[in-house]
């Protein structure tokens, strides 16, 4: 009896050992986590540390693409595969909050000590606010401005710490710029058929006096004709209608345009690749004096109502908020916090940088908050597109995408 | 002209079509051979003039190709072979008979195949979603492709059965053999040749399949090259040398069976067994 | 149900089986998407109903509210522009291509098979290849068109509304002459030699033969072809997201791109579904050439 004893108790023991382990591996909380960050970027990085933690959550991570962050979320929500936790461009994040597909996170930020609404950015807080609620927590913030090329500036005998202030000077200073033969463009921006063309168009008409309701006003108008005038010159590059801002700005590192419009998620590979002196400023304004303008970018944390695990979800959105911190050094990305000064990182041109982007901040409005933004931001882009292809002049188009906006209610 | 200098006039001359016609594939491969500033430089130069191999282990290592590439060929083998089995007998069938339900089945399996993937995804991922089915992801992409290629595969296996002669069936049928009996010793060997060039070609197509896989296999784990691919491309089109070393890794082994097995291909295909 | 098993492996019910269960198959994973696009463009769908079925009725008003858009016009035009002009250039260059290879001449058969590699290539990758071929700046096309003399300043195949639907059907015409190429091949040899040792007799020079003998003996081919063709144009979708997005400003939209456009892009998936469902009105049309050129076909 004794050695058969002995091996039964010996099997039981494994047995309950393993059943031990792999219960204690069940216990570990599943989040996944959707968003379009690239390894060099916050989200997966963030996943990565928080996992590290092993405090009883681990986080699976997803990498979506720009165009493809609402229609695969959606698509999950609608047929209950949502993710837990998701990055979604303010503009949309109306949408989703209007339609309470994202959690309300009212109470758990009421009680929370590391997300205090108060410490954020009045622009990206009321892009995740809908009726009054907190439907998210912005993830970081940008705006567009000036980066310019100061090799070429200085050859074509202007001074390069004059960068140009108005829109006049703006066009000018590209036309002395672009050399064809040399195969330089003034200046280059984006201008494409999707939400980029609206992020990058909204400063110019908010500068012209517009918002997206009154987007044919005089004003906007005129920031339409600009663009006209820069495309039909040929100061910028026809691809302008077809190239996305990043895209358009790697042509700026190369040498191939010598002011670029765009945010700071370009500094760190401009760091790189631009074999150059480069410099920012701020947009240029309509006339001397005038108000300024920009558009807020970015994006926001949200939790999906249909999550399992909303507490622990929320663990995971204070963890992220405590390494805003170190956004800017880390990543190059502002964090929409206005309680935290952002640190200099040592480095003479990014600081420079961070600079003129945390002014240009100030003034940035988000755009909506309207649940039906993307067919707003569509009717935008559609004039855009109309009136640089010379199918139809700035003021008609705007017209029409005016009419269009209106019908939808935004 | 003599018979000689004409082959060789009619060689030279099609030498410097296929250079033609070839000509984006050769570009793909210098590009990715190319320095980040010579890509850009003008006028372009036609051979890289510091080849860069280094940039093919690099996009290999960064991107984990061989994940991808391995999902691919279970997926591209997981779809021809269930398209293999379910539309060959489908393609005989309709080979057999000369009437209304014929007509009426081809229109069908025609119709089946209207919609571009990128619309028939929606009501597909729907339906999949309530089965369950996008617990096995790859799974759902071969059942996918299955549905969009079967109908092709149909209607050239069909041709390649019109070309086996009835009485060959017949004959053994009279001979004692059942239905069944005929047609796995008669017609289907006969109709081989044509149903393995069919398959290749199903196999090439279904390496590449692209809407279903991006929408369907969430889990990079599982997700195959063009998802890969599209992944890499998505937010910056500027880096042309690593996307085309990518390309060329994704093509260059389907381009190598295609080019040892292209005599193969091309003599089942004009032999008569495809018309 | 000895009789229904002797059926199976012996009677009608073998080829009900053979048919039947891949019509089955088709049936679950294409027909009832179908319908589900046909049911979704009477309704109203946004993102959320997705998953129901029961969702507001609206009757005609999406047909409506898109024959009424001022660029619906427009893309049906480029749809049809596209289709017409992708299959005249695939099948003129297959068909050159299909004869030029049926002369036999050493190498024939090889060089015939380069001509196959475009049809082994995704689509993604293809489109990859010709956008940055076709780019503006730094687009080698641009450059070889100039060094040749045909042109002076560069065109920007991608972002021009005039070029922009053309270079999308460039890339498209260099896609499917694998395609048209291989199945007229095979068309021509099948053409019994001895229908053109007699017609040779009787004096008709090449030209008369190809008009007599050649295109009536390939009706079937050609009309299988064009057919075929005609579908897979009206699916392709991976050169318009790689090459211009549809745009610049429409000029190079096309249905089945709209169509995604619609539902992906600003979710309105009623009338995302009603495209769908015009397009299928048009390859019922594809299908009926299709099968009608089956008429002609001879059993070997």
């Amino acid at each position: 009896m004794g050695i058969r004893r002995t091996m039964i108790s010996v099997a039981l023991a494994l047995a309950s050992a393993s059943l031990a382990g792999m219960s204690a591996k069940a216990e570990d909380v599943k989040l996944v986590l959707w968003s379009l960050d690239r390894d060099i970027q916050p989200a997966p990085n963030l996943v990565k540390e928080f996992n590290a933690q092993k405090n009883g959550i681990q986080i699976e991570y997803r990498q979506l693409q720009f165009d493809d962050v609402v229609s695969e979320a959606m698509r999950a929500y609608s047929t209950g595969k949502a993710p837990d936790i998701i990055t979604i461009d303010n503009p949309n994040h109306a949408m989703f909050a209007s339609r309470k597909a994202f959690l309300d996170l009212t109470d758990m930020i009421g009680q929370s000590k590391v997300i205090k609404p108060e410490n954020y950015f009045p622009g990206p807080l009321k892009s995740v606010t809908w009726d009054e609620k907190y439907y998210g927590v912005p993830k970081a913030t940008n705006t567009i401005a000036l980066y310019y090329n100061k090799d070429l500036f200085k050859a074509a005998g202007l001074d390069p710490e004059k960068p140009p202030q108005t829109w006049t000077e703006l066009v000018a200073t590209a036309k002395k710029l672009t050399n064809p033969s040399k195969n330089i463009y003034g200046i280059t921006f984006s201008a494409k058929a999707n939400e980029e063309g609206t992020f990058q168009f909204l400063p110019w008409a908010q500068m012209g006096g517009a918002t997206y309701k009154t987007i044919n006003s005089e004003g906007a108008v005129k920031a339409l004709s600009v663009w006209k005038q820069m495309l039909d010159e040929k100061l910028a590059s026809p691809d302008t209608l077809t190239r996305s801002q990043w895209d358009s700005t790697a042509t700026f590192n190369a040498g191939n345009a010598a002011m670029a419009i765009s945010g700071p998620w370009e500094i760190d590979r401009m760091l790189k690749d631009a074999k150059f002196q480069w410099g920012t400023a701020l947009l240029p304004v309509p006339s001397e004096g005038a108000q300024r303008s920009s558009a807020m970018g970015d994006f926001n944390w949200a939790i999906f109502s249909s999550t399992k695990h909303p507490k622990e979800a929320f663990k995971a959105l204070e963890f992220f908020a405590s390494k805003d911190v170190t956004m800017y050094k880390d990543f190059g990305q502002l964090p929409a916090r206005s309680d935290l000064p952002v640190p200099p990182t040592g480095n003479a041109l990014k600081d420079s940088a961070l600079a003129t982007f945390v002014e240009q901040l100030k003034y940035a409005q988000p755009r909506g908050p309207s649940p039906e933004w993307p067919k707003i931001s569509k009717a935008i882009q559609d004039a855009i597109q109309a009136s640089l292809t010379g199918q139809t002049e700035p003021k008609a188009a705007l017209d029409q995408a005016a009419a269009r906006i209106k019908s939808i209610g935004g | 002209m003599s018979e000689n200098a004409r082959n060789r006039l009619l060689l030279a001359l099609s030498i410097v079509m296929a250079a033609i016609y070839l000509f984006p594939l050769y570009w793909m491969y210098v590009t990715a051979l190319k320095s980040g500033s010579e890509m850009f430089a003008t006028p372009p130069s036609f051979w890289p003039s510091a080849a860069q191999w280094s940039t093919f282990a690099y996009v290999w290592e960064s991107r984990n190709m061989g994940r991808y590439l391995w999902n691919s060929t279970v997926i591209a083998f997981g779809a021809v072979a269930l398209i293999a089995i379910l539309g060959t007998g489908c393609a005989y069938v309709l080979a057999r008979y000369r009437n209304i339900w014929v007509d009426v089945g081809l229109f069908l399996i025609l119709m089946f195949q209207v919609l571009p993937a990128s619309l028939m995804i929606t009501p597909i991922f729907v339906g999949f979603s309530q089965l369950g089915l996008l617990e096995y992801p790859r799974l759902a992409v071969i059942l996918a492709i299955t549905a969009k290629s079967m109908p092709f595969f149909v209607v050239l296996v069909r041709a390649t059965f019109m070309a086996v002669p009835m009485e060959l069936e017949e004959a053994a049928l009279v001979d004692g053999n059942s239905r069944i009996g005929a047609f796995f010793n008669i017609v289907l060997p006969l109709a081989r040749n044509g149903i393995l060039v069919s398959a290749i070609l199903i196999f090439m197509q279904a390496f590449g399949e692209f809407v279903y896989s991006k929408s369907m296999i969430q889990d990079i784990q599982f997700q195959p090259a063009s998802v890969g691919l599209n992944s890499f491309m998505g937010p910056n089109t500027s880096e042309w040398n690593n996307i085309m070393a990518y390309a060329t890794m994704y093509v260059t082994p389907i381009l190598a069976i295609f080019v040892l097995l292209q005599r193969r291909i091309v003599s089942g295909l004009t032999s008569g067994a495809l018309k | 149900m000895k009789r229904l098993f002797s059926s199976i492996t012996d009677g009608r019910g073998f080829d009900l089986v053979l048919v039947g269960v891949p019509f089955t198959f088709l049936l679950a994973l294409s027909g009832l998407p179908l319908a589900y696009n046909i049911l979704m463009s009477f309704q109203e769908v946004d993102m959320f109903s997705l998953g129901s079925v029961i969702r507001p009725f609206v009757g005609f008003k999406n047909y409506v509210d898109l024959l009424t858009q001022p660029e619906t016009m427009s893309i049906l035009r480029n749809t049809i522009v596209f289709v017409v002009g992708s299959i005249t250039g695939q099948f003129l260059v297959g068909f050159a291509l299909a004869l030029f290879f049926w002369i036999n001449f050493p190498g024939a058969s090889w060089l015939r098979g380069l001509f196959l590699v475009s049809w082994v290539m995704p689509g993604l990758v293809v489109g990859a290849i010709w956008n940055w071929i076709l780019s503006g700046d730094f687009g080698v096309l641009n450059f070889l068109l100039q060094q040749t003399g045909l042109l002076n300043g560069n065109i920007f195949w991608r972002s021009d509304p005039n070029f922009s639907l053309w270079a999308v059907i460039l890339a498209n015409i260099w896609l499917g002459t694998s395609f048209n190429m291989i199945l007229l091949a095979t068309g021509l040899a099948a053409i019994p030699a001895d229908l053109y040792e007699a017609a040779e007799m009787d004096g008709a020079n090449a030209w008369q033969r190809f008009w007599t003998i050649t295109l009536p003996m390939m009706r079937s081919t050609i009309g299988a072809i064009i057919a075929l063709g005609l579908i897979f144009t009206l699916q392709q979708f991976d050169l318009f997201a790689a090459i211009t997005d549809g745009g610049p400003n429409n000029s190079s939209n096309v249905a089945q791109y709209w169509a995604w456009d619609l539902s992906f892009r600003q979710y309105d998936f009623g009338k995302g579904a009603t495209i769908s469902v015009i397009m299928t009105v048009f390859v019922m049309f594809a299908a009926t050439v299709y099968v009608r050129s089956t008429r002609h076909e001879v059993r070997g």
